[in-house]
């Protein structure tokens, strides 16, 4: 999430009331529970609701190809500030808008 | 006569400040055993007959085991929903990350089934009757952060 939060850590305080009541918005920086390793809790920026067209770069190491897609129903689309090296919804799909934490 | 009803409500306004704190603590206690420990559901729908009804069952679901991990295939669980975030449904587990899950597709149409491997960090859930279910053979393999209890 670079540069917005530090590499070697930042402490935020996260409001948990806004994903209850689905006051969460693209741009938002959301906690939500890793799809791969459910003990973990990763930071991410929302970039597309449901039924919202997202279009991404999808490897910006290598090339400058980018992809868009439909955010289905019940999910998000996070990805994190610093792109280049960030396993997000560019690499898992998108997220179940279940999985927000605050 | 007034003296005697300011004395009554004196005596009120003392009680009700304890009581208040008695009603709280009992609040809070049931709420932490409600999200912690156990949790009560009403389950409807026919996507889990014949093991619960149709019309309407209420089940106990104790919320522990999702936190330590001790979910196997064949547990019943709540999850919530991946379309609808504020809907919890009820399935089985068929698969836990690694496993490999044969299931048949389109039990209505077809007997043609397909063998797939549960991704890391995810599980594999169906209802008891396949025939009428959202599950996992529409939705794909279910987060287990998604896991109620």
């Amino acid at each position: 999430m670079l540069p917005t939060l530090n590499l070697t850590g930042d402490l935020v305080l996260a409001e948990r009331i806004s994903p209850r009541i689905g006051k969460v918005a693209p741009g938002d920086i959301v906690l939500v529970q890793s799809p791969v390793n459910p003990r973990k809790v990763v930071t991410k920026r929302v970039m597309g609701m449901e039924g919202d067209s997202v279009t991404y770069v999808v490897d910006p190491k290598n090339s400058d190809e980018s992809d868009t897609i439909v955010v289905p129903k019940g999910h998000i689309w996070i990805e994190g500030d610093n792109i280049h090296d960030s396993n997000d919804s560019r690499k898992f799909g998108a997220f179940p808008y279940g999985l927000l934490q605050a | 006569m007034i003296r005697r009803n300011l004395k009554q409500w004196k005596n009120i306004a003392i009680e009700a400040p304890n009581q208040s704190f008695l009603v709280a603590k009992l609040l809070c206690f049931l709420h932490l055993t409600n999200k912690y420990l156990c949790t009560a559901a009403l389950t409807y729908g026919p996507s889990m007959l014949p093991t619960l009804n149709l019309t309407g069952d209420l089940v106990l679901a104790e919320r522990i085991s999702p936190r330590i991990g001790k979910v196997a295939p064949g547990d019943i669980v709540l999850v919530q929903s991946p379309v609808n975030p504020r809907k919890v449904v009820t399935k089985r587990v068929m698969g836990m990350e690694g496993d490999s899950v044969t299931y048949v597709v389109d039990p209505k149409n077809s007997d043609e089934s397909d063998t797939i491997v549960v991704p890391k960090g995810h599980i594999w859930i169906e209802g008891d009757n396949i025939h009428d279910s959202n599950d996992s053979r529409k939705f794909g393999a279910f987060p287990y952060g998604l896991l109620q209890a």
